[in-house]
């Protein structure tokens, strides 16, 4: 399995601001790195953005958990891209 | 000569040379155009720009291009109309309407930011361009690529008005209907931007299209004399144009161009489809994504990229925020038609609607200049006209038959002034 590294926005609504989402995603991937760029939390809503670092199809099924958990994850547009 | 510094991250500052990037690789902030006003100083003045050609093309100081325009040679410098009927209608004193709806070639302020976007592709060396569209930007990719000789891709929601599918349709795109909405189509556009590298207007090029709407507020200070309006009423899809119309008018005001009147900025939305709006209205600084349910098509983003931006100018600028119903769009759409004889799409009634709303609300004075922006032409969404008027009526070619119906047109005013008179 290839690593790889994944920028995500991480989206909190609907009560799961108030939950330890990342740490529960930790516990059940401990091989996936998360790295915590930017961060805004308010009553009703949470915005994060995350890097994933690890192996590809781990970060897949992390991302696949918060998602069960209730976080809305979306990619980060892309950084630099070369003409092709 | 070209101003242009460096891309530089909204949130952190950090800086990045001209290439095609998005997000800042600290915090995954936006990047933006950055110049140097120190240097354009006593260069770009009223007179340079006054010297320039009747388009986009005259600001290019102001805009991230380095070498001879190729595309856009016609887009923009559109009418600012002083719109004193509809002024009268609604009891205020100086009002203007900035109507991108006869923009060239595709009439809608789309023509703006694809001139820029498709330069930079062309600087860049790309041969294939694209992007995410609710109609508006599609027509204006395939319209300038068709001009340009670059291919193009374009890809929309599925359930677009037809109008808006062959106005892309006639300039030979390749074009993809996506299940789901806007948003749905914009993650796939980042997708397909990063699998084959190509440019994807409003994803890797983003920072220089959004540079493009700027001109949309260079030509309201300029053709309102180099002034600025004290309120400008924005719609807000993507969250582009209005932190742009801002930057443009700060931009004039740093190059002392014109004289800051402390304008503010107003955001209009779709009621189906506000989460800036509501965020505004909340006070809170972040938006919460919504699942659109509007007929203003073009500006139902749920999701906006800018949406952040565009609460913070407004907040910054001391303005505010208001939506409108699908029958409040509907009828702003006839009232601009009525009192200024401009057809505008739903996103130009949501405008006007919700500019409405302001005025009755007493957040903009009525003795104080007001400018809506009309971003887009009403032919293209006629389908949300239909059952709104009274059928015509069908008569022989008989001067004796239409007799009858102009003593009808003379009876009913007639009541209306006596019911009035009561």
């Amino acid at each position: 399995m290839s690593e790889t590294t994944r920028k995500c926005w991480l989206t909190f609504e609907g009560g799961h601001q108030n939950e330890p989402c990342l740490w529960k995603m930790s516990r059940r991937y401990p091989d996936v790195v998360f790295d915590i760029r930017q961060a805004s939390v308010q009553k009703d809503i949470g915005i994060m953005a995350v890097l994933f670092s690890g192996k590809e199809e781990e970060i897949e099924a992390a991302l696949k958990y918060l998602i069960e958990l209730g976080v809305k994850v979306d990619p980060v547009e892309g950084g630099s891209l070369v003409a092709g | 000569m070209s101003y242009v510094s460096c891309l530089r991250c909204k949130e952190c500052g950090a800086e990045y040379p001209i290439e095609p990037r998005t997000v800042c690789d600290h915090d995954f902030g936006p990047v933006e155009v950055a110049y140097d006003y120190e240097a354009m100083r006593g260069k770009v003045t009223r007179q340079s720009i006054e010297a320039g050609p009747r388009s986009i093309w005259r600001y290019r100081d102001l805009l991230p291009v380095a070498s001879e325009p190729r595309v856009g040679l016609n887009s923009g410098y559109t009418p600012l109309i002083k719109a004193d009927n509809l002024a009268a209608e609604l009891g205020v004193r100086e009002l203007y309407i900035k109507d991108d709806s006869t923009n060239y070639p595709t009439f809608s302020y789309k023509d703006r930011v694809v001139a820029v976007a498709l330069m930079k592709a062309i600087e860049f060396g790309f041969d294939t361009v694209g992007c995410a569209s609710t109609g508006n930007l599609a027509h204006s990719v395939a319209a300038h690529a068709a001009k340009a000789g670059l291919t193009a891709f374009v890809m929309i929601p599925h359930d677009l008005e037809e109008g808006k599918i062959i106005g892309s349709q006639v300039f030979s795109p390749r074009m993809v209907k996506i299940r789901g909405n806007y948003d749905d189509v914009n993650r796939l556009c980042s997708q397909i931007a990063d699998k084959y590298g190509w440019a994807i207007v409003n994803v890797n090029l983003r920072p220089y299209y959004t540079e493009g709407a700027k001109t949309h507020g260079f030509e309201i200070a300029e053709q309102l004399g180099w002034k600025l309006p004290q309120h400008t009423v924005v719609p807000v899809a993507g969250g582009t144009i209005l932190p742009k119309i801002w930057k443009a008018y700060q931009e004039f005001i740093t190059l002392g161009i014109v004289e800051d009147n402390k304008p503010k900025m107003y955001a209009a939305q779709a009621a189906g489809c506000n989460p800036v709006v509501t965020a505004i209205e909340e006070n809170s600084d972040l938006f919460r994504p919504q699942k659109p349910q509007t007929i203003a098509k073009s500006i139902a983003i749920g999701n906006p990229a800018d949406g952040y931006y565009v609460i913070k100018v407004v907040r910054e600028s001391g303005g505010y925020g208001a939506s409108a119903t699908d029958s409040e769009i509907i009828d702003a759409i006839k009232l601009l038609a009525r009192t200024e004889g401009i057809f505008t799409e739903p996103a130009g009634g949501t405008t006007l609607a919700a500019a409405i709303k302001l005025i009755q609300q007493g957040r903009i004075p009525r003795d104080e200049s007001i400018c809506v922006c009309i971003t887009g032409n009403g032919l293209k969404t006629i389908e949300v006209m239909h059952g709104q008027f009274a059928a015509a009526p069908v008569i022989n070619a008989k001067l004796s038959e239409f007799d009858v119906i102009v003593d009808e047109i003379k009876e009913k005013a007639a009541a209306a002034t006596a019911t009035a008179g009561v």
